[in-house]
C-alpha cells in the first residue's frame, strides 16, 4: 500500500525532528533576548522612560499653558520646565537651537517644534490646552507646526526595521537548513532509501512545507513574545501599526520562503557533501542580502519610485513590500499585483525546482552541474 | 514472481545493461553475481523504480509494478543510509509509514524489529551513536520493518561481521520462506551458493548465465584440475604438450587446468611430472566461480 500522503509524513517528520533538535530553541531564544535588550535596554540607560523637556514659552497665556501641561506630564512619562522668552521670534530661535524641545506661540494656539513633536511632550502639551479650555468650550487640537520637512514617526521605522531584519534572517536561516537537510540525505545516502519507496517531488514538497512551517511557527512565536514583551514593559504600544507589522512579517514569510525555498532546494541538491553547500548557496545568499539592503532605502522612502518598482520584482518583493505595507504606503492593487507576480514567479520555479531536483538528488558522488541538472534524462 | 524482462540502460554511450531478462520464483531466493561495473546495481535500481529503464519492464505477479506495489517492496542500496541524527524506532516506525503502514502498526512493527534485533536498549539512541554493527542491523529492519513483498538487496553482506552474516542468512531464508522472493547480488560466492536456489550471473551489462544453483554448477562441466608443479623457472608451457589442455588460472596456489571433453587427465600429470616435482594433483569441483569466470 502506498501512503496517500508521503508529502505529509516527510513535512511531519521534518516538524518533529527540528522541534527536537536543541538549535531551534536555542535560536528562539537568542532572537526573543536580542528583541528584549532592544526593548529593555534604553530605559535603563536612560532612553525612554520619564523624559525632561523644555518648553519655550513667551506672553502669559503661553506660560499659563505651560503649567497646566507642567501639572499633567507626569502622566505622559513627561516632565516639563519652562523656559521663559522675550517674545514669539525668540520662542522660535530657541526651538531652531535645539535650546527647546518645543515651543508656544504667544497666544498659546499652536506648538513649534523644530523637526517633529515628541509624542509624550505633545500628549502633556495637549491635555495641558485641553484642560485649560474646557470651560470655555471645547477646543480643536492644536496644530503642530513643523520647521523642518520629516514624514515617518520614528517609532514606525524602528518597527520596520525590525520586522525587515527578523525577516531576512528568518528566510536565509530556513533557506539554508532546507538545502543542508537535502544535501543531508545524499550525503548520508538515505535518498535512494526514499526515492525506492517516494516519488522525488513529494520527497520535496514535504521538506519544503515542513521546514516552512517550523519556520514560521518561530517566527510567530518571536514576534508574539516581542510584542507582549514590549506592551509589559511600556516600551511598545500594542497599536494598529505593531500588529501589522506581525501580520506582515508573517505572510510575507510564506510568500518569500516558498520562492527562495525552490532555489535554496536545487543549491542543496547539486552538492554531494556538507562542506560544497557554500558554492551554490552563496548566490542566493548575496541576492537576498541585497534585497534586505535595498529595504533600508524603502524605508526612508516608502512611497518613492524605486522601492514600488521593487515590489514587483519576485527576488526583492519579499523584503520590500513588507517595509511599504507597514508604512501604509502600498495602495491595493500594487499588493493584488506584488503578491500575483511572485505567486507566478514561485510557480514557475516549482517546475523547474521539482525537475532538477529529481535529476540531481541520487548523485552522490560529484558535484553537478546546473546545466547538468536541467538537461539530464528523467530518472 | 518478479519478472526483469528485457530491461536495458545506457548512460550516454556507455551501455550499463542489455536486454537483461531473468525472474524470481515467490519464496525462493536468487544470487546476483558478476564483477563490479557488470550493471547489478542499475538492474537494482530499476527494479526499485529509483531509476527508469531505456527499454523493457519489470512486472510483479505477470502485471506491470506501480507506485503502489513498489511500496511494499523492501530495499537495501549498497551504500547504507539511515538519517544519522534520527532516533532508532522514529526511524523505523518512519520507514514502515513511508511503505504505507498505519500509524499504530508501524509503531509495533517498529519495536518488534528493534527486539529481534537485538536492539532493544538501544531503541531511543540516535542511529549515528551505535556501533557499525548496529547501524547495519538498523538497516536490515528499515528495508523489513513494512513486511515486504518482495526483498532486494545489494550486498546485504558487505561489511558484516560473522554474527551479521548468520542473522542476514537467517533472515533471508525466513522471508523466503514466507513465500516472499528475494534477490541479492554479492561478491561472497560461497555465500551465494550455500543461501541461493538460482543464480543470475551478469556480466558488461549481459546476462551470463541464469538457474538452479545445481544446474549452473554441472554445466561448469567436468570441473578442473589443480596441479602444484615445481617447475624451474615460471614454465607453463608443458601445457601445450598436453592435448586439449588449457590453464584457467595460474597463481600461488598453483595452476588451474581445464580438460576438453576426452581429454587425458593422466596425460596431464605425466606431463607434469616431467616438467618437474608435483606437490598436488587433484580435481576441483565446479563452482560458481568458476561458471562465472566462463
Amino acid at each position: 500500500m502506498r501512503p496517500r500522503y508521503a508529502a505529509a509524513l516527510v513535512a511531519r517528520r521534518e516538524i518533529v525532528e527540528r522541534i527536537r533538535d536543541r538549535s531551534l530553541l536555542i535560536s528562539t531564544a537568542v532572537t526573543l533576548a536580542i528583541l528584549a535588550a532592544i526593548l529593555l535596554i534604553p530605559p535603563l540607560i536612560g532612553i525612554g522612560g520619564t523624559k525632561t523637556y523644555k518648553v519655550a514659552v513667551a506672553g502669559p497665556q503661553a506660560k499659563q499653558l505651560a503649567r497646566a501641561a507642567q501639572r499633567d506630564a507626569k502622566a505622559f512619562d513627561a516632565k516639563i520646565e519652562i523656559v521663559r522668552v522675550a517674545d514669539e521670534r525668540a520662542v522660535r530661535k530657541a526651538v531652531d537651537a535645539e535650546k527647546a524641545d518645543a515651543g508656544l506661540s504667544g497666544d498659546a494656539r499652536a506648538i513649534v517644534v523644530r523637526k517633529k513633536l515628541d509624542d509624550k511632550l505633545g500628549n502633556a502639551l495637549q491635555e495641558g490646552s485641553r484642560q485649560l479650555r474646557l470651560q470655555a468650550q471645547p477646543p480643536p487640537p492644536l496644530p503642530v507646526h513643523t520647521l523642518l520637512a520629516s514624514d515617518n514617526s520614528d517609532d514606525l521605522q524602528t518597527i520596520t526595521f525590525v520586522a525587515v531584519l527578523l525577516l531576512y534572517f528568518q528566510l536565509v536561516g530556513y533557506g539554508y537548513w532546507l538545502a543542508s537537510g537535502i544535501v543531508e540525505e545524499k550525503a548520508s545516502r538515505i535518498v535512494e532509501v526514499l526515492l525506492a519507496t517516494i516519488r522525488a517531488r513529494e520527497l520535496l514538497a514535504g521538506k519544503i512545507v515542513g521546514i516552512g512551517i517550523v519556520g514560521f511557527m518561530q517566527l510567530l512565536v518571536i514576534g508574539v513574545g516581542a510584542t507582549a514583551l514590549g506592551v509589559a514593559t511600556d516600551q511598545v504600544n500594542l497599536t494598529g501599526d505593531t500588529a501589522r507589522a506581525v501580520g506582515v512579517v508573517l505572510a510575507w514569510f510564506v510568500l518569500g520562503y516558498a520562492f527562495y525555498a525552490c532555489l535554496f532546494a536545487v543549491a542543496g541538491a547539486l552538492v554531494p557533501r556538507q562542506e560544497d553547500i557554500q558554492n551554490t548557496t552563496t548566490p542566493l545568499s548575496i541576492v537576498l542580502f541585497g534585497s534586505f539592503m535595498l529595504s533600508f532605502a524603502a524605508i526612508d522612502d516608502p512611497g518613492g519610485g524605486r522601492a514600488t518598482a521593487l515590489t514587483f520584482i519576485p527576488p526583492t518583493a519579499p523584503m520590500i513590500a513588507p517595509v511599504r505595507l507597514i508604512a501604509g504606503e502600498m495602495p491595493v492593487e500594487q499588493i493584488v499585483v506584488s503578491v500575483a507576480v511572485l505567486l507566478a514567479g514561485t510557480a514557475a520555479l516549482v517546475a523547474i525546482a521539482a525537475r532538477m531536483y529529481s535529476n540531481a538528488v541520487l548523485r552522490t558522488g560529484t558535484r553537478v552541474k546546473l546545466l547538468e541538472a536541467w538537461r539530464s534524462a528523467q530518472s | 514472481m518478479l519478472e526483469i524482462d528485457a530491461i536495458s540502460r545506457r548512460y550516454g554511450s556507455v551501455v550499463a545493461l542489455e536486454r537483461l531478462s531473468f525472474a524470481v520464483e515467490d519464496g525462493s531466493i536468487c544470487g546476483f553475481v558478476g564483477p563490479n561495473g557488470a550493471g547489478k546495481t542499475t538492474a537494482m535500481r530499476i527494479i526499485l523504480g529509483v531509476l527508469a529503464a531505456d527499454d523493457g519492464e519489470v512486472r510483479w505477479d505477470g502485471g506491470r509494478i506501480d507506485g503502489a506495489t513498489r511500496a511494499r517492496f523492501g530495499y537495501m542500496p549498497e551504500e547504507r543510509g539511515l538519517y544519522p541524527k534520527m532516533r532508532v524506532a522514529d526511524q523505523l516506525e518512519y520507514f514502515a509509514r513511508l511503505h504505507g503502514v498505519p500509524r499504530g502498526d508501524a509503531a509495533a512493527a517498529a519495536q518488534r524489529w528493534i527486539e529481534r534485533m537485538g536492539l532493544t536498549e538501544r531503541a531511543r539512541d540516535r542511529v549515528e551513536a551505535l556501533s557499525l554493527g548496529n547501524q547495519q542491523r538498523v538497516q536490515l529492519a528499515a528495508a523489513l520493518v513494512h513486511e515486504p513483498v518482495a526483498l532486494i538487496l545489494d550486498e546485504p553482506f558487505s561489511g558484516l561481521d560473522p554474527i551479521g552474516v548468520d542473522v542476514m542468512s537467517e533472515v533471508l531464508r525466513e522471508r523466503a520462506g514466507a513465500g516472499v522472493p528475494v534477490l541479492f547480488s554479492s561478491h561472497q560466492l560461497e555465500l551465494v551458493e550455500r543461501l541461493c536456489d538460482s543464480v543470475a550471473i551478469l556480466k558488461a551489462g549481459r546476462l551470463v548465465a541464469f538457474g538452479p544453483v545445481a544446474e549452473l554448477r554441472s554445466r561448469g562441466g567436468r570441473g578442473a584440475w589443480r596441479v602444484v608443479v615445481n617447475v624451474n623457472g615460471d614454465g607453463t608451457d608443458w601445457i601445450a604438450r598436453v592435448p586439449g589442455a588449457r590453464v584457467l588460472q595460474a597463481d600461488a596456489r598453483g595452476l588451474l587446468v581445464a580438460l576438453e571433453d576426452g581429454a587425458d587427465e593422466q596425460a596431464l600429470l605425466d606431463a607434469a611430472r616431467a616438467a618437474g616435482r608435483v606437490w598436488h594433483f587433484a580435481r576441483e569441483e565446479p563452482t560458481l566461480r568458476s561458471c562465472s569466470r566462463g
